[in-house]
């Protein structure tokens, strides 16, 4: 029990938002003191983010107030926030492109070049992070960005740090480092809000967790009252009627009688080297891996959306190395690509037009003129199976929730009818009912004798999906594990790239 | 000397220096006469309402905005000055107008693109029709002359014997001072982190929506201003003053290096871009072509150096990321033996 | 009641229509003589190259870029017809066939640099404005006849005093009626309709606009799409520029200079994001038409002279973009 008299560092209380006719936030409370690491978790459009941007300042609340050590603050811009002392660093970096790296982390202080450069090698030396700090932004990867961001947040002295999903794009040693440092903050006072989707995270570096779901705080408290099990039932809806099928329902498959559906050889190129892999008729072929292992590249490089550097891709038997996305497609390949937004939907587009949009070659959608009765049936189709929550064909994309758009895109991989079905991070950003539904997916594809390469970094959603594994470390596999190798701790640690021994010494 | 070096290698407007000299230098190979110090300051002199307009709308760009009134602002001013200077009247009342007037089309233009977020090409497509119709209401559908002598002259008066124009010198000092003001001030460099990253820009806390209604501000003024200067050399306004020059003066912010998405350029560039535009025309006739092969000229120069540019620099992100895909697929790195060893 | 007005409104052409008939109310109520179709038409006439060349430029900015190059290419049409004509006694029809050529190729050149090189729309056609109108210069100084005084004499009318061949194009009239302009409009409304809203080419348009990497994730060529874009504008400034030339019976370098910013005008006020992925024809369409009202309305009403259209215009076109934006701030869509 904490003492009660002790100003609480941050409260909110009945913040609500809506966006147009979308309520988001319906009415949150929530408390943070010093020293406090508060892990938040929900699903996707739980409203995490925006209850973070209200406090930063990017949103107005509708609703509710703010408290910050006892007193009430209207934060109306994220200058006023910034002022008091909070921080946030954003799920997805929004560095300029075109400063240095020096500028981006000095970009909004007040005080001398100097004084900050000063300030900032001593923390860089702190957390062991070497950085070039004249180098553009434009050129840092994803995982750079991230720890750029991280620095502005630690020069920033704030009182009240705010992470969303910091680690996603980070290596195993940086998010060690990173943790370090976040632990050491804690130990000056500082309170920080965690947001994060890996429930291990949540018991590895926090001291309270809260979970949120559709708008409000369902659950929370300090970290030692919970389990793993009990989160994940606070992250479920209530009448949550989907049983996730368990691995071992599956069927075995034949693998003397088949010939694979697509092969590797030797495959090559730009983050990845020497893959040789075959998929079958029927199965799931998980591709595990941590961030930045080549996964990604691998898989999109087969599509056509990068040139190759040597080796060779068989589909059915056929030589396919080096076509363009719009033959693969024709060959019977398609992607469910890793980020929906940037790759995979049509936001402003209806959902008719978003499902049929690879088919637009074929003959079924017309031959000049689109043929808009069979597209609307070619939809409703996929809108029925998949138990797409529409109101209209005609609505758009960026309406949906993030689950229903997944299905969308989902269903656009499958309109094709391809022999096989690349999947990577189906399941990132959705909820507990929508993942649920995309592994029935899976599973009916299986039995209709399609194959799949599911990428993903969730490892237990590899082990619950996969008939045989494939790990990727640093651009080459280096490990294969046949149905009954597949546990969570032999992937994790092919992941590592470590091998057995190596981990259990 | 090194960080000199360093930054002026890393300026684009350094290489829009090296390709304005290498301009003068082509054409008095093929024509020794221009290489004369009177033919090159009058290149510089001629090309003060350029200058003033790229340096205005240069602040609007490196926001990631864009602004085509400036052409009729600069119409309306032209017009004002020039009806002062036909009843002899003072040079502060001219500045003072150009700056009220400057100011009020800013404002409105700040107002719909910063603030009700309007697409800032539409919202200033809009304003220039209006400006324009004023234009033709203030004259009356005539043109604007008969100026009293010493203010067109003035156009023409030196520093000395240097043959350096009184309005170079004025307008030189004021890009120096924007340059100190945009690289070294917090404020100053508010333009280009709004430009880069808007959100991003937010998010820091830097003002962004103020940042976007000073820059129309400022833009606007300069419009104004440069009307004086247009006025002055040319002694009259016509009806159509103006017309074409916002498209110019963009191309000018263009050939100094300024990109139209934002967040990068200098004033500088935006200047020497400006003399550039200004004395194609000058350079063609000593290089034996008419007048009318100008805008051809301009043209693929525009195109040849935007494109080289943005080739060149996709091709650098291009091989930054292939490198680093590369570099995380072959790398040795050295991993800590797991979570066992805690 | 209010939900069902609102959600008319939400259609932008149905406002546009409104905006129409609030037109036809105002300006009739003044002056009567706003009614008469013969007025209405060549009013609309004199606007038909803007109206023409938008519909075209609908496809550019639904991808998400942007032409300001077309209006040179008028005349550079024009001038090519009348110098190939007059000077190189070259059949007129061949000139215009060689002319269509040369416009489509000015779009294609910088299709190709926006759509391969990935260069910026603006910058590329703002240098093709100045590329193209100058070689309609330079191509003017290859006449024996002066530049401005423009090559004219084109064939076109026989003894009965009919316009036929070249001519018939820019002065026939339709049951005495319809200015032959205006019937090729309708014929390219059609056209353009059924070619961006009905066809899969035109799908794919809005989806490269919308998204061009999910696009080219669907397997579509984005590049291609965007680059045939720039060509059809350059057809489109052509048709518009052999349909001036030949109701003035005057090829001029010059022709069509001033047209860029109302033809965007148009486009935008149509109804199509810059943004891309969003657009109309028929939005277009209508806008173009409000415009051309609002000026013959101006002119006849209230006896405003032609160069102060500008600013009613651009009145117009601040009011409607900006009570769009503030109703989206306060239905907090933003």
């Amino acid at each position: 029990m904490e003492t009660g008299e002790s100003k609480k560092l941050l409260s909110i209380r009945g913040i609500t938002k809506a966006f147009g006719q979308n309520l988001v936030l319906k009415g949150v409370d929530m408390d943070l003191c010093g020293g406090e690491i508060l892990a938040l978790i929900g699903g996707n459009g739980a409203g995490k983010s925006t209850l973070m941007k209200i406090i930063m300042g990017i949103y107005q609340p509708d609703a509710g107030c703010i408290f910050i050590n006892g007193k009430e603050v209207q934060i109306i811009n994220p200058s006023v926030a910034l002022e008091e002392c909070v921080y946030m660093v954003p799920q997805e970096p929004m560095l300029f492109p075109n400063m240095s790296v020096f500028e981006n982390i000095i970009m909004g202080f007040h005080e001398s070049n100097a004084t900050l450069k000063a300030r900032l090698q001593e923390i860089m030396a702190d957390i062991g992070w070497q950085m070039d700090l004249t180098r553009k932004a434009i050129t840092l990867s994803i995982a750079e960005q991230t720890l750029v961001e991280i620095l502005r947040g630690l020069m920033r002295n704030a009182k009240i740090l705010i992470l969303d999903e910091p680690t996603s794009a980070l290596t195993f040693d940086e998010v060690e480092s990173f943790f370090r440092v976040v632990k050491e903050l804690k130990n000056k006072g500082i309170g920080i809000i965690y947001i994060t989707h890996r429930l291990n995270e949540v018991f590895e570096i926090a001291s309270h967790v809260m979970i949120m779901r559709d708008g409000v705080i369902t659950l929370g408290g300090p970290v030692e009252k919970f389990t793993r099990e009990m989160l994940v039932r606070g992250l479920l809806p209530v009448d949550a009627e989907h049983k996730v099928e368990n691995g071992s329902v599956h069927a075995a498959i034949d693998y003397e009688h088949l010939e694979p559906a697509f092969e590797l050889k030797d495959f090559c190129g730009y983050g990845f080297n020497d893959i040789s892999l075959k998929v079958y008729p029927g199965e799931v072929l998980g591709v595990a891996g941590v961030v930045g292992a080549g996964r990604t590249e691998l898989v999109s490089t087969v599509f056509g959306r990068d040139k190759s550097l040597g080796g060779k891709v068989y589909l059915d038997g056929k030589e396919i190395t080096g076509f363009s996305t719009a033959k693969i497609l024709e060959a019977g390949i398609n992607y469910v690509p890793e980020d929906r937004h940037y790759h995979g939907l049509f936001c402003i587009s209806t959902i008719a037009a978003n499902t049929t949009s690879a088919l637009l070659p074929t003959p079924e959608m017309g031959n000049f003129i689109l043929d808009t009765k069979n597209e609307y049936s070619i939809t409703q189709r996929f809108i029925d199976l998949f138990r797409i929550k529409v109101i209209d064909q005609k609505q758009t994309a960026s309406s949906l929730s993030g689950g229903n758009q997944q299905k969308v895109v989902i269903s656009r991989a499958l309109s094709t009818e391809p022999k096989m079905v690349i999947m990577d991070e189906p399941t990132r950003g959705i909820d507990a009912v929508a993942r649920g539904d995309v592994y029935n997916i899976i599973h009916q594809l299986r039995e209709k004798g399609v194959a799949v390469l599911l990428v993903s970094s969730d490892i237990e959603e590899i082990v619950q999906l996969s008939d045989r594994v494939v790990t990727v470390f640093q651009g080459r596999i280096n490990g294969e594990f046949s149905k009954d190798e597949i546990t969570v701790d032999n992937l994790t640690i092919a992941s590592f790239g470590l091998t057995k021994d190596e981990a259990m010494v | 000397m090194n960080k000199i070096i360093k930054v002026l290698t890393e300026s684009r407007w350094f290489s829009s220096l090296l390709f304005l000299i290498a301009l003068f230098l082509i054409t008095g190979a093929i024509n020794p006469t221009f290489l004369s110090y009177g033919n090159i300051i009058t290149c510089f002199n001629s090309s003060i309402v350029f200058i003033l307009l790229a340096v205005g709308i240069s602040f609007v760009i490196m926001t990631g905005e864009i602004d085509v009134s400036i052409g009729s602002t600069m119409g309306l001013s032209a017009a004002i000055a020039g009806s002062i200077a036909q009843q002899n009247g003072s040079w502060v009342m001219m500045v003072v107008y150009a700056i009220l007037l400057g100011l009020a089309v800013g404002f409105v233009n700040g107002v719909g693109v910063a603030i009700l977020k309007v697409p800032s090409l539409i919202f200033t497509l809009g304003t220039y029709g209006i400006v324009r119709g004023l234009v033709y209401i203030y004259s009356g559908g005539r043109t604007v002359e008969n100026f009293s002598g010493a203010f067109t002259r003035f156009s023409n008066s030196t520093v000395g014997n240097t043959g350096i124009g009184i309005y170079l010198l004025i307008v030189t000092v004021i890009v120096l001072i924007i340059n100190v003001v945009e690289t070294k001030t917090r404020q100053g460099k508010y333009f280009l982190a709004v430009g880069d990253n808007y959100d991003g820009a937010i998010l820091v806390g830097i003002p962004a929506k103020r940042t976007k209604l000073i820059a129309y501000i400022l833009c606007g003024i300069f419009a104004a201003i440069s009307g004086i200067a247009f006025s002055s050399k040319y002694g009259q306004v016509t009806i159509i003053a103006g017309s074409g020059y916002e498209m110019s003066a963009i191309a000018a912010c263009v050939l100094g290096g300024i990109s139209l998405s934002g967040g990068l350029g200098n004033v500088i560039g935006a200047a020497i871009g400006a003399v550039i535009m200004s004395s194609i025309s000058r350079l063609l006739v000593f290089l034996g072509f008419s007048s009318e092969y100008d805008n051809t000229i301009t043209g693929i120069l525009l195109i040849t150096i935007v494109v080289l540019d943005s080739l060149l620099r996709q091709r650098n992100v291009e091989n930054a990321r292939r490198e680093r895909l590369i570099a995380r697929s072959c790398s040795k790195k050295e991993i800590r033996k797991g979570h066992s060893q805690e | 009641m209010k939900n069902k007005l609102t959600n008319i409104f939400k259609n932008w052409e149905f406002t546009l229509l409104a905006i129409l008939i609030l037109e036809f109310v105002i300006f009739g109520s003044i002056n009567p003589k706003f009614f008469r179709i013969a007025s209405i038409f060549s009013n609309i006439n004199n606007y038909i190259s803007i109206c023409i060349i938008s519909l075209f430029v609908t496809f550019v900015m639904i991808t998400g870029g942007i032409d300001i190059q077309a209006s040179s290419i008028v005349g550079l049409t024009s001038i090519t017809i009348g110098v190939l004509w007059n000077d190189a006694g070259l059949n007129i029809w061949m000139a215009v066939a060689i002319a269509v050529l040369l416009a489509a190729f000015c779009g294609a050149l910088s299709g190709f640099f926006i759509a391969y090189c990935h260069v910026q729309p603006m910058v590329v056609t703002l240098g093709g404005s100045f590329l193209y109108s100058g070689l309609a210069q330079v191509i003017s100084n290859f006449s024996k006849i002066p530049a401005y005084q423009g090559i004219s004499g084109f064939p076109g009318k026989n003894a009965n005093g009919d316009y036929i061949s070249f001519r018939f194009l820019g002065k026939a009239k339709l049951f005495d009626l319809i200015p032959i302009q205006i019937v090729i409009y309708l014929i390219l409304i059609i056209l353009c309709y059924v070619l961006l809203h009905q066809s899969k080419y035109g799908r794919r348009i809005f989806l490269v606009g919308d998204n061009p990497k999910a696009a080219e994730y669907s397997g579509i060529n984005s590049r291609l799409i965007i680059f045939s874009t720039y060509v059809l504008t350059g057809i489109g400034a052509a048709i518009a520029g052999i349909l001036l030339t030949a109701q003035v019976d005057s090829a001029k370098y010059n022709l069509g200079s001033t047209f860029t910013l109302s033809i965007i005008t148009a486009v935008v006020l149509g109804g199509t994001l810059t943004s891309g992925g969003k657009g109309s024809v028929i939005g277009t369409a209508l806008a173009a038409l409000v415009i051309c009202l609002l000026r013959f309305g101006l002119t006849l009403c209230f006896n405003i002279s032609s160069q102060n259209l500008d600013l009613p215009v651009g009145i117009m076109l601040i009011l409607v973009v900006s009570l769009r934006q503030i109703n989206r701030i306060v239905h907090h869509l933003d």
